[in-house]
């Protein structure tokens, strides 16, 4: 369907032909904005609309019920002085720095072992991609604080070694450290494209490199990760601005609250219980367009830095 | 092809404007105020609460319905937590349902800011009601909530586990010196397998109690806070001593155990909270029998009690079936039969004409008789606290926490709850 207008474009000749063919390329932007139609239309009401509505409440006082007073910057103001708001800042931070790493460096030594030619492999992947089909849901979230509660799986298995550090989820200096657990357990999404790009690199490359007397660490270092950087940069940016958006797993294992002491009061938890529980929106709208901000400034600050360290193939280097 | 590409081009049209028309269908009118047996109206009613509540709820409901074959009654539960969260959608976009079941924390924000009927305009008879309960559900002359229940703090236990750790019952007067020696005794003696109970200076309710014990209101009449933060730092030091010990739960046990309570989980000896939790902790413990003793304080004749609407009935201010609304709320206050299914797990039935026609056994009885027990130390209800209570209770709720934690000490914990409380009754002014 692409391609026979794009061939039959080039052979025209005559006037009347070609004036028939720009009818017809018409009649297919039609045809096309058409079905385009349904998701255009949802794009624009649910979320361009509610975007800037939410822009707009961010400058004003809004509860809910009663209509939105204009009070300027005073929301993005007050945030920085609200310590629980710095505090949901501290613990989303903590969370991207140290989870999003760890969960690429579990992706991408697990793709790698998929990599290699070894029988049932298939099965394999299949096993490994399973945790992330469904842990995002809400059942995970609730199988994991009985796993980390009290007496639960892990605290035994602890303790059979001599460590007892008792229940996760009631610890405020623990519950970190599961949450990170959580996020690098499900590290199926980016491993399958690491998988994938792993799969692209020629393997001429690293045939070489044994000829020249290569071992694994360095033809890791200087084969798999410069051919794979495009790849490395992609996951990065995609799961750092997943975990700045972590909500649900935080909502359910802390019953909605952040606690225990406020050692799970992430950002977007936060802003939920700003705007539903207290029904302050406008103060939530605030916070939401600071994270939109956030995010975007750490996403131009990669591509920034990209160039320096990621290669795409073609690239003169 | 092209004749192809027209026929998808038609297509796609058309599968976009039926979309769109039928957007615009869906907008029909409904009929009239009230229905009659063969076209009834139909109403929507909204609770939270657990399995068993739900159960009983159908059950009246569907009682009602053979009562008023004209008005149907749609009925829809969740959690107390989820409940107020979906509400606040609901009202921002203007679907409240018909009627509701409803908390005396949040009849201020709905109520001042126009969401629900004033049911002195409708048919609801309040004459079996005491005349010290109705100002609850009232704001400056409009009645926004009737009570269905009322329930009044106590200290639970467990006379059980206290036998087994040969401790002797509480004989239903102590100061707060004396409940923390008992509290201290649990712990000792069960060394630490049982705890004394779990901290009640977390608990707003308690601490109002004890502001009304010292003479001391918890908000003026223009909204504002009614105590200091010596106050405050006097009530949260009666259990210094005590945090960290076996007379108090750890949090991270409290936590752990949520949404179950310790005492439900048999992880503490007693719980100071609302009488109308007996079923629950019953059901949830698996204890033969639990007792009530009044709360404890340092002056014998005032002990700060009130009876409180354990809930109310509401209405949406926007309702189109307003008679019908009116008839199910005065149904579920004033029906005997209503009480004998709900008995006291809604607490014990506010209207006279429905307590009387309840019979109470065994522990439903026991939520009677503290009642009665009590009478003599009831003040008035208070009135429905300020707009946006519900906030500060569970702000309340969260400090005291993170005091348990050692996050922050007592005067840091003060300050953090009055910056918390300033700025909410700033921000509702």
């Amino acid at each position: 369907m692409t391609q026979s207008p794009t061939l039959s474009r080039r052979s025209t000749t005559s006037a009347p032909a070609q004036l028939r063919k720009s009818k017809q390329r018409g009649a297919d932007a039609r045809a096309g904005y058409t079905f385009l139609l349904p998701w255009l239309l949802g794009f624009i009401a649910l979320t361009v609309g509610p975007m800037i509505s939410s822009l707009y409440l961010s400058f004003t006082n809004y509860n809910l019920f009663e209509p939105p007073k204009w009070i300027g910057l005073d929301n993005y103001t007050t945030l920085f002085q609200d310590e629980r708001f710095l505090q949901s800042v501290g613990v989303t931070v903590g969370y991207v720095v140290f989870g999003t790493p760890l969960k690429l460096a579990a992706a991408l030594a697990v793709a790698m072992l998929l990599n290699s030619k070894r029988r049932g492999q298939g099965f394999y992947r299949s096993a490994f991609y399973a945790p992330s089909l469904i842990g995002a849901s809400v059942s995970i979230a609730i199988v994991w604080k009985a796993m980390f509660g009290d007496s639960g799986p892990v605290d035994q298995g602890l303790s059979f070694f001599g460590i007892n550090l008792g229940g996760w989820v009631g610890n405020p200096s623990m519950t970190m450290p599961m949450f990170i657990l959580l996020t690098v357990w499900q590290f199926g999404a980016p491993m399958v494209i690491f998988l994938a790009g792993l799969k692209q690199i020629p393997n001429e490359l690293y045939e070489a490199a044994s000829m020249d007397g290569a071992g694994p660490v360095r033809k890791f270092f200087n084969i798999t990760w410069p051919m794979l950087s495009p790849v490395i940069f992609f996951n990065l940016l995609m799961e750092t601005i997943h975990a700045f958006q972590i909500f649900a797993s935080a909502y359910i294992i802390s019953n909605g609250e952040g606690g225990p002491a406020g050692s799970t009061l992430f950002y977007t938890l936060y802003l939920y219980l700003r705007g539903f529980s207290d029904f302050r929106m406008g103060y939530a709208s605030a916070m939401a367009w600071l994270l939109v901000i956030v995010v975007g400034i750490i996403t131009l600050i990669f591509f920034r830095t990209s160039k320096s360290w990621v290669h795409y193939s073609g690239d003169a280097k | 092809m092209i004749n192809r590409r027209h026929f998808l081009t038609t297509v796609a049209v058309g599968t976009a404007s039926a979309g769109v028309l039928a957007a615009c269908g869906t907008g029909s009118s409904t009929s009239g105020q009230t229905g009659s047996a063969e076209n009834p109206v139909t109403i929507n009613y909204t609770w939270w609460g657990n399995d068993d509540r739900a159960e009983r709820t159908r059950k009246a409901i569907a009682l009602f319905e053979e009562k008023n074959p004209d008005i149907k009654v749609n009925g829809n539960f969740t959690d107390f937590a989820g409940y107020w969260q979906k509400r606040a959608t609901e009202a921002a976009g203007g679907g409240l349902p018909d009627v509701m079941q409803w908390d005396l924390s949040y009849l201020r924000d709905y109520g001042q800011r126009n969401q629900l009927l004033d049911l002195s305009t409708v048919n609801i008879n309040t004459d079996a009601f005491e005349k010290s309960l109705l100002p609850s559900g009232q704001i400056k002359g409009k009645t926004y909530g009737i009570p269905t229940s009322t329930n009044a703090f106590a200290v639970y236990y467990d006379p059980a586990k206290l036998a087994s750790l040969g401790i002797a019952e509480p004989d239903g007067s102590w100061t707060y010196k004396e409940f923390n020696e008992f509290l201290t005794e649990v712990g000792t003696k069960s060394n630490g397998a049982i705890f004394g109970g779990t901290d009640y200076t977390g608990v707003w309710w308690m601490f109002n109690i004890w502001l009304r014990q010292n003479n001391i209101q918890a908000f003026t009449e223009d909204g504002k806070l009614g105590f200091t933060k010596d106050d405050l730092k006097k009530w949260w030091n009666l259990t210094a001593d005590l945090r960290g010990t076996g007379a108090i739960v750890s949090e991270e046990r409290v936590t752990q155990l949520a949404p179950k309570s310790p005492f439900g989980s048999n992880v503490t000896a007693t719980e100071v909270t609302w009488d109308n939790f007996m079923a629950g902790y019953l059901a949830d413990s698996g204890a033969k029998e639990l007792k009530l003793a009044p709360v404890p304080s340092d002056d014998p004749d005032n002990l700060g009690l009130f009876l409180k609407p354990s809930m109310l009935m509401v209405a949406s201010a926007k309702t189109k079936f307003k008679d019908a609304a009116a008839r199910f709320i005065d149904f579920m206050v004033n029906d005997p039969e209503v009480g004998q299914i709900f008995k006291t797990s809604r607490g014990v039935p506010a209207s006279k004409t429905q307590r009387d026609g309840t019979t109470f056994e065994g522990t439903d009885k026991l939520v009677v008789d503290y009642e009665k027990s009590i009478e003599k130390y009831l003040k008035d209800a208070p009135e429905p606290p300020i707009v946006g209570f519900g906030t500060l209770e569970a702000s309340f709720k969260r400090i005291a926490s993170d005091l348990n934690y050692g996050k922050l000490d007592i005067n840091g914990a003060t300050d953090a709850w009055f910056k918390e409380a300033e700025d909410l009754i700033k921000q509702n002014a």
